[in-house]
């Protein structure tokens, strides 16, 4: 471990760059992109895709939360949004302008897996910390990614879902857009789960954007042409809470069903007794992110990639978390509490 | 137009014609102009080779599928499916560049495919008379899905001198785009291109004078196709890869760039210059509200009192008069 980094200061010094941090510690290597002629107080740029959606807008609301934080602590005097309307061409040009602009980190969240790796290797070799949370870009030119794991996702769901009805039976799967790296990544981690008991019967599968209109009248449809479904793998956002509508409305039983922390589809769960399971893309990623970039910038290492693990809701804590529903929006995501140390424990892990 | 028997009266001529097409378009300019100045001061960066590189490198696809929208509109034709069939050129380049057939073989399956497709597209709503609209959005279904067929989800590659070349340093796109303006320019010289505006203002008529009317739309159609997947290739380029959805936005601020440009939705009126300036605006607005420090919630405000006004303005002139 102490080679490498004697040789990263070796050619920080030969680049001519400040190498004041790490002196004092032990020889603590800077963080990818970070070149260390940035001070405090830095000025944070949140490329955000798309800024309608609730999730988006409780994800904004931690992200402001933590600069405040910062700002009083010193180390932040500046937080710029933009908002590309869901266009990834847009975001690309909004990166751009975060860099002619000359924000000392970016945080986003990308429109395409792809698309925006270009102007992020641009801005990573101008020494600005880059900070990638929920929807990654394939790219190793940023500071750290952060995210769950959307395949672990797929396969804890697809594992409740078959115990739930007993290793066979007739369901639906739910998916986000086509398209998508995370929906598409979600739906491939179910695979192992589905091909290792045949006796599951995929009725159909259904492609509709994270909401519960969309997600209610596609399974609406299905349930007229399937009079027998024994249970429902739903991936993600509102889906979950459209199907469960969809079937009361139909006046059919409900059956065992996953999902995510939409509100809502927590309220449903208890109203209708459901047995359940549920996992979630916690909110607070975006405050981390901020405090990520800002101890890049401070010159701590931090890891290229931070795995969060998955909070799991079932039965035995749903309580705790509709105790705090009031909270959060009535179509919001009630996410797992964060704190500072969490953060410190998230970027220890190696 | 007739009466116009020797050269130099045509070339004197020329001008003052050219001077009342601007009428309607002014007030877009004037407002384009003040916007790139007040970039200009906001960004000094923009002077520079790169900064000026990247400025135009962010309008490039955006100008051509204005242009590739506003062509249709011309001949009195619609298309709802620019956005899927750029994302259609941009998979297809990420796809093939990067294998056996090289970037020649590549830049040719995103031509043809793009010819192709609008020729199709320009033959079933000319020939069988059918809407516009409607063949469009059906269309915009099948070759969004064969976007997504062929790259299931984001990926593939672009030879990075290519990325380099196209989106690197240097103002290459600037000069594409003036390449393909004076392109456009000759076609509106040669008798199919005489003919896309007659045909869009009042096609009985110009039948009946013997214009080819339904080539002249057929055409337009084939050339709005290869502006379309051209326009995907470039975004293959910037972005140095494909993706299947990347076009989606395009089909919507094509048509708002061509109408904020002039482009009537009856055919036959409007220029092709205002719908660059259409385009440029709505790129150029962007980038000018990041830098004035614009919350996304006032810049949604302001985006739609700007193009209201720049739409307006000559409106009120007219009912003045």
């Amino acid at each position: 471990m102490m080679k490498p980094s004697f040789f990263a200061s070796a050619s920080a010094l030969c680049l001519g760059l400040v190498l004041a941090i790490g002196v004092g510690s032990e020889a603590n290597a800077a963080a990818k992109c970070i070149k260390g002629d940035r001070k405090a107080p830095y000025t944070i740029g949140w490329a955000n895709i798309y800024s309608v959606p609730t999730w988006m807008k409780q994800t904004q609301g931690t992200i402001e939360a933590e600069v405040e934080t910062l700002k009083k602590q010193g180390l932040v005097d500046k937080l710029v949004v933009t908002d590309a309307q869901g266009d990834a061409n847009v975001q690309i040009q909004q990166i751009q302008s975060m860099i002619d602009s000359d924000v000392d980190a970016i945080i986003l969240i990308a429109g395409s897996s792809t698309a925006p790796a270009r102007v992020i290797a641009d801005a990573c070799a101008k020494g600005i910390a880059i900070i990638n949370f929920d929807s990654l870009v394939d790219t190793d030119q940023v500071t750290a990614k952060v995210n769950t794991d959307s395949s672990q996702w797929g396969d804890q769901a697809a594992k409740f879902l078959i115990d739930a009805i007993g290793g066979k039976g007739k369901i639906l799967i739910l998916n986000g857009p086509a398209g998508v790296s995370v929906s598409d990544d979600r739906r491939k981690g179910a695979d192992a789960e589905l091909k290792a008991h045949p006796d599951v019967t995929v009725l159909a599968e259904t492609n509709t954007p994270y909401n519960v209109a969309p997600a209610q009248e596609a399974v609406t449809s299905l349930l007229f042409a399937n009079p027998e479904i024994d249970g429902i793998l739903s991936l993600g956002g509102a889906l979950s809470a459209g199907a469960v509508l969809a079937l009361d409305k139909q006046g059919r039983d409900q059956v065992p069903i996953t999902g995510e922390n939409a509100r809502q589809f927590l309220e449903l769960w208890k109203e209708k007794g459901l047995k359940s399971w549920a996992t979630m893309q916690p909110n607070w990623l975006g405050a981390f992110a901020a405090y990520t970039a800002v101890q890049a910038l401070e010159g701590k290492d931090v890891p290229a990639f931070v795995k969060i693990p998955l909070p799991v809701i079932d039965n035995s804590n749903i309580d705790e978390y509709l105790a705090r529903a009031k909270d959060f929006p009535a179509d919001g995501y009630i996410y797992s509490p964060y704190d500072e140390e969490l953060f410190k424990k998230l970027l220890a892990q190696k | 137009m007739s009466t116009v028997s020797s050269a130099r009266p045509a070339v004197a001529l020329y001008w003052p014609v050219q001077a009342r097409r601007n009428i309607g378009v002014r007030s877009l300019f004037v407002v384009v102009l003040a916007f790139l100045i007040a970039y200009g001061f906001l960004f000094p960066g923009l002077f520079s080779a790169s900064g000026f590189a990247k400025f135009t490198q962010s309008w490039f696809p955006l100008a051509l599928v204005a242009m590739a929208q506003a062509i249709l509109m011309l001949t009195g034709g619609i298309s709802l499916a620019i956005g899927a069939t750029v994302s259609l050129g941009a998979v297809i380049a990420a796809t093939t560049m990067a294998g056996p057939l090289g970037v020649t073989g590549g830049a040719a399956a995103v031509a043809l495919t793009g010819l192709g497709i609008g020729a199709a597209t320009g033959f079933i709503v000319v020939r069988l008379r059918l809407p516009a609209i409607v063949v469009t959005l059906a269309g915009s279904f099948i070759i969004g899905g064969a976007a997504l067929l062929i790259l299931p989800r984001p990926g593939g590659a672009i030879p990075e001198w290519l990325s380099d070349l196209l989106a690197g340093d240097t103002p290459t796109a600037f000069v594409l785009l003036i390449v393909i303006v004076l392109l456009w320019k000759l076609y509106l010289a040669t008798p199919l291109g005489l003919s896309l505006y007659a045909a869009g203002e009042n096609p009985v008529g110009a039948y009946r004078s013997g214009v080819p009317v339904d080539a002249a739309r057929v055409a337009a159609y084939a050339i709005s196709g290869l502006l379309s997947t051209g326009a995907g290739l470039f975004v293959a380029a910037q972005t140095g890869s494909g993706d299947p959805v990347i076009g989606a936005a395009f089909t919507l601020n094509s048509i708002a760039a061509a109408v904020l440009g002039g482009i009537g939705f009856l055919g036959g009126q409007g220029t092709m210059r205002g719908a660059l300036a259409g385009s440029l605006l709505l790129s150029l607005m962007i980038s000018v509200m990041f830098f004035l420090g614009f919350t996304p919630v006032a810049q949604y405000v302001a985006q739609g009192l700007i193009i209201i006004g720049a739409v307006a303005i000559p409106q009120f002139r007219k009912v003045q008069q």
